[in-house]
């Protein structure tokens, strides 16, 4: 496993995802800048562009970036064979994988929001975006590596299913949003931040956090169940 | 499949297209059971009537062949096929019909196929972001094998000096050695090479096809594909002709070319008399035309062993001194190009 996730963190992001992630970093930044220029309570403020810029924007962008990384990439490029020509369970590729997604976003993204409460000046909606980004990043890496597995061209499914799926479709239903890693997370957030009213129909706090796992493990069932399948033409074919 | 899948009979032809149908040759003997020349007693690679498919278009089609220890050569057309057999053999496709079995296992089911089993792919397959040592050292984790032997591989394709280095930076040749030691370093039973020597400078070409005989010697199976023919002749002790997806031929090129006996074949016959020889010639029944160049003729025949038995018999019946007769398609190319055209 430990093979896996330092192969993962080596070989699966190179400088260009790296500069995308780095650019939605200070993304993150300026939304916190925004917030301030609302007029609103600190939190409220943070609260108002932390919805629609974090979690609807710059979470599913980071999401798309690394969870693409860390398996689709690899698959579509052929430099997938060499860890699924090997003994190792399915299921320990699958999780190893994870790990280094989930960790890239947990130093990257979490910490960028963070930041961005402070500059808001709501140190508690900082740290609430923090956990809601951490636990919705780590939801969407594993949901866009069982995307990886099962499409081609994953890049164009995982865009749609971010972009139409989630936040066209997840905001005029309930039902599609409380299985959606962006609506999630900022269900976590709202809970977790003061004087913040989160969205109706949907679990928040730690209903969120449970639903955010249940994606996850989701993510991860399927994902290993699609390598079990996977055809690795290679490119020429 | 093993012992059932032995078929009494030799050279048989397959009912397949016509110009496909020599699925020739060297038929191999087991407890005096004569077996399909596309297979080998001792198998540990069993391909059996194996169908792959990507969408409308067909890969293979039912293609039965087996591998054992040594080296085998697969040789086919761009498009034919082996990349795809190579592949599902490696357990990477899935088959639409047929089955492959190595060491008597699934390779798409049973995981521990793959402790004792190498693929070098064609493609560039190794990240750029990573030096040698880091890609040979991750394949050997994945498969439990201790550090020494990723400095064993390094050594054995000669990259241990720029192990150092990123893959990105390296020519393609040092590239496809740096697969090979991925290969290497998992001490495989079984070796499936694709294209091996694609961008190995004349040097490394030696070196690599001297490497993978040698695995073959010590009894591991090394099946081997290349477009470089007369590199296959060097490397191959037996081989497989895939042509569209079907399996074309199988044996040594030899042994394929002498039961090709109802295609022309050319030889060039130089003599003292080559036009009262070529005029004769032309009238013989084994002889199916003939050109003069000099005191050269170029003969085609399509019954080489009557020709064999006439020509010299014209020739003392002439007067002629025959200089020189040798085949000027006798190589693994000109089979090929045959095997492709019929």
């Amino acid at each position: 496993m430990t093979a896996i996730v330092e192969y993962t963190l080596r070989a699966c992001l190179p400088l260009r995802r790296l500069i995308g992630l780095g650019l939605l970093m200070v993304a993150a930044l300026l939304f916190g800048l925004v917030g301030r220029a609302v007029e609103d309570s600190p939190a409220g403020a943070f609260a108002t562009v932390a919805n629609s810029g974090l979690f609807g924007l710059v979470l599913p962008l980071a999401g798309l970036v690394v969870g693409d990384a860390v398996l689709g990439a690899e698959v579509r490029k052929g430099t997938f064979h060499f860890t699924w020509l090997s003994p190792v369970a399915r299921w320990r590729i699958t999780v190893g994988r994870w790990i280094a997604g989930t960790g890239v976003i947990a130093v990257t993204i979490a910490p960028a929001f963070l930041v961005a409460g402070l500059i808001a000046g709501t140190r508690q909606g900082g740290w609430a975006a923090a956990a809601g980004g951490a636990l919705g990043g780590s939801a969407y890496v594993a949901v866009l590596m069982a995307v990886g597995a099962t499409f081609r061209r994953a890049a164009a499914v995982s865009l749609a299913l971010v972009f139409l799926g989630e936040r066209l479709l997840g905001t005029v239903l309930s039902g599609v949003a409380q299985w959606s890693p962006q609506w999630e997370g900022a269900a976590v957030f709202t809970a977790w931040s003061d004087g913040v009213s989160s969205r109706d129909g949907i679990p928040t706090g730690a209903g969120a956090v449970i639903r955010l796992v249940l994606i996850t493990a989701l993510g991860l069932a399927l994902t290993t169940w699609r390598l079990r399948k996977l055809k690795l033409a290679g490119p020429g074919d | 499949m093993g012992g059932g899948a032995q078929r009494a009979g030799v050279a048989e032809r397959v009912g397949s297209p016509s110009h496909f149908s020599e699925r020739s040759l060297q038929a191999s003997e087991c407890d005096g059971v004569t077996l399909d020349p596309a297979l080998v007693a001792d198998a540990t690679v069993e391909v059996a009537d194996l169908s792959v498919w990507y969408g409308p278009k067909v890969a293979l089609t039912e293609l039965t062949c087996s591998f054992g220890p040594g080296v085998s050569g697969l040789l086919g057309p761009n498009g034919a096929g082996k990349t795809t057999l190579m592949r599902a053999i490696a357990g990477l496709l899935p088959p639409n019909s047929g089955t492959v079995r190595v060491e008597g296992a699934d390779p798409r089911e049973v995981l521990e196929v793959h402790r004792h089993l190498s693929l070098v792919p064609e493609d560039e397959a190794v990240p750029d972001s990573l030096t040698a040592r880091q890609f040979v050292a991750y394949v050997a984790r994945l498969h439990g094998v201790g550090k020494d032997a990723v400095d064993d591989a390094l050594d054995t394709v000669d990259l241990r000096s720029v192990a150092e280095r990123r893959v990105g930076g390296f020519s393609k040749g040092m590239r496809q050695r740096v697969k090979v030691a991925g290969a290497l370093v998992v001490d495989p039973r079984i070796l499936i090479l694709d294209e091996p020597l694609n961008g190995a400078d004349p040097v490394q070409r030696a070196s690599l096809i001297t490497l993978f005989r040698r695995l073959g010697e010590e009894g591991r199976t090394v099946i081997v594909s290349s477009h470089v023919l007369h590199e296959v002749e060097r490397l191959a002790d037996r081989v497989i002709v895939v042509v569209q997806g079907r399996l074309a031929a199988a044996g040594s090129h030899h042994a394929i070319r002498d039961t090709m006996a109802d295609r022309p074949q050319r030889f060039l016959v130089r003599t003292t008399k080559p036009r009262e020889l070529a005029a004769a010639l032309v009238e013989l029944d084994a002889v199916a035309a003939v050109a003069v160049d000099g005191a050269s003729i170029t003969v085609s025949s399509s019954t080489a062993r009557d020709l064999a038995v006439a020509l010299p018999a014209t020739a003392r019946r002439l007067g002629a001194r025959l200089l020189e007769v040798r085949p000027l398609d006798d190589s693994l190319e000109s089979l090929f190009r045959e095997l492709v055209q019929r």
